[in-house]
């Protein structure tokens, strides 16, 4: 099946509206939802299928007007089957920001089951002054079945450019039958991988409080140029992995201006 | 058969080639200047943690880097780059190359090497496409990535593209071993042996990496990418990344 979401946020009267709204199941998008504050408007993304099977394909198109403040929430993990036809899931994101927009997409979640495979891409037209926050899990399957990286292929891609400047190229390509994947290089005995893109000039982060490691969990920063950050997880403590990112996503707590 | 035999035991057909390759095989010497023995790119890092103490341990950890990080991310940027005819789609891809590198220390390496490249053969060699790179970084709109700039000086040579993937590939791992030997620290003897069992694998990597496109750059030796975040928040350092 292929699922579709397109959503337009504009202004009207200094209030963020989703002006226009698109979908086709198994997507489904709630209503806009003023959680905070009138100026941040909070949509759902749901999924009623309860994940891809091998061919699907959901594809999601999101444009913000300028000045527009809007968090979008995957409502839960996007569960991949088992590619046994061959054919793998695919997920493809679009998102244009006009000037001064700012768009949250909190915690997207994937978990590749066994043999399955799995390619989604990311792509972010961003314009001056605009904002993007991205957040994602990468589990290394039903951990609580034993699968750890027995999925055939999962590859993520993410691209953001501000005009003619890429700001962000982030590849994972993960097929762990061909790769070396317990190597401390690579994931060593951690299972999952998080990050938590943070593109903004406007903000600076305590670095310090963000580079730490014990055995089941470390969490390290970096500087994008002139763009942002990103905070990179390894971990096998998943509520501690989605504890420190509400702290991130909590401009309030993490950020120091 | 026979006729190939007689050709290459004929000094003069080969004489243009050995010669030739003179000039890579200096700009591999260890003593030229281009700054790699100040760089450990994160594996320093894995050092200082135990986690690579034996010959052994940096053997399977150049083999991961080798595999898991150069041949899916720089290793593919000297191929594109060495396949790029139009200035515009170089520029293009050195931003993508730039936005690749999420370390700010790695990505810091690779321009400061490839910067020091620039400066050292510029002078000594005749490398238009090299020339044109350096007019474009003295204008800020370049950044000098190494494995671009590499791949720009092998082409004007007229090396072919497996010897310019091939010859990257050894000069990446190669230069790790030697810091590695010092840092670890490791024999000379040691160093060679690793060097010695890399060879093979490079040559894997290489016929990989020819088989890759911009589609399969990848990111995912992510501890080594977290080791070099957390390089610069060492107490002591034996080398900038």
């Amino acid at each position: 099946m292929d699922g579709k979401i397109d959503l337009h946020f504009a202004l009207r009267n200094h209030k963020t509206i989703m002006k226009d709204v698109y979908y086709q199941p198994p997507l489904k998008a709630s209503r806009g939802l003023y959680v905070d504050n009138p100026d941040d408007i909070t949509v759902y993304l749901m999924e009623s299928s309860g994940g891809l099977v091998a061919g699907d394909k959901n594809a999601y198109r999101v444009r913000l007007d300028k000045g527009t403040n809007v968090t979008l929430h995957p409502q839960a993990a996007t569960k991949v089957y088992p590619a046994f036809n061959g054919k793998p899931s695919k997920q493809e994101v679009d998102i244009e920001l006009a000037e001064q927009a700012c768009l949250t997409w909190k915690r997207e979640e994937v978990i590749p089951f066994a043999e399955s495979e799995f390619h989604s891409h990311t792509t972010v037209n961003m314009k001056k002054g605009s904002s993007f926050y991205w957040e994602e899990i990468l589990y290394p399957g039903r951990e609580k079945r034993g699968e750890r990286f027995t999925f055939v292929k999962c590859h993520t891609q993410l691209e953001v450019w501000m005009e003619e400047e890429c700001l962000v190229y982030d590849g994972l390509r993960f097929e762990p039958s061909v790769q070396d994947v317990k190597h401390f290089g690579v994931m060593g005995d951690y299972h999952y991988i998080a990050s938590v893109w943070i593109i903004d000039r406007e903000i600076e982060l305590d670095v310090e409080k963000w580079s730490h490691s014990s055995t089941d969990h470390q969490v390290s920063i970096t500087k994008l140029r002139d763009a942002g950050y990103l905070v990179r997880f390894l971990s096998n403590d998943l509520p501690r992995v989605k504890k420190e990112m509400d702290q991130l996503g909590n401009k309030k707590l993490a950020v120091s201006v | 058969m026979k006729r190939q035999k007689e050709d290459s035991q004929n000094h003069l057909n080969t004489e243009v080639i050995n010669t030739k390759f003179l000039y890579l095989m200096h700009i591999h010497d260890s003593a030229f200047p281009i700054g790699t023995y100040t760089h450990s790119f994160g594996m320093e890092t894995f050092i200082q943690e135990d986690a690579i103490k034996t010959k052994e341990d940096l053997f399977h950890f150049l083999q991961v880097y080798l595999h898991e990080n150069v041949s899916y991310t720089d290793g593919i940027f000297v191929k594109e780059s060495y396949q790029k005819e139009e200035l515009a789609e170089l520029i293009r891809l050195e931003k993508i190359c730039d936005a690749s590198k999420n370390a700010e220390e790695t990505r810091e390496a690779s321009s400061m090497i490839g910067k020091q490249f620039v400066k050292a053969v510029l002078p000594v060699s005749d490398t238009p496409s090299l020339e044109k790179w350096n007019e474009l970084l003295q204008e800020k709109k370049v950044i000098a990535h190494f494995p671009i700039v590499y791949s720009l000086y092998a082409k004007d040579l007229a090396f072919d593209l497996y010897t310019t993937v091939l010859t990257f590939l050894y000069s990446s791992t190669v230069g790790l071993v030697h810091n590695a030997v010092r840092a670890i620290p490791l024999g000379q003897k040691a160093g060679i042996e690793v060097i010695h069992r890399l060879i093979p694998e490079m040559e894997k990597a290489t016929i990989n990496v020819l088989e890759r496109d911009l589609s399969d750059l990848s990111n995912h030796a992510v501890g080594l990418e977290l080791a070099s975040m957390q390089h610069k928040y060492l107490r002591s350092r034996l080398f900038i990344s």
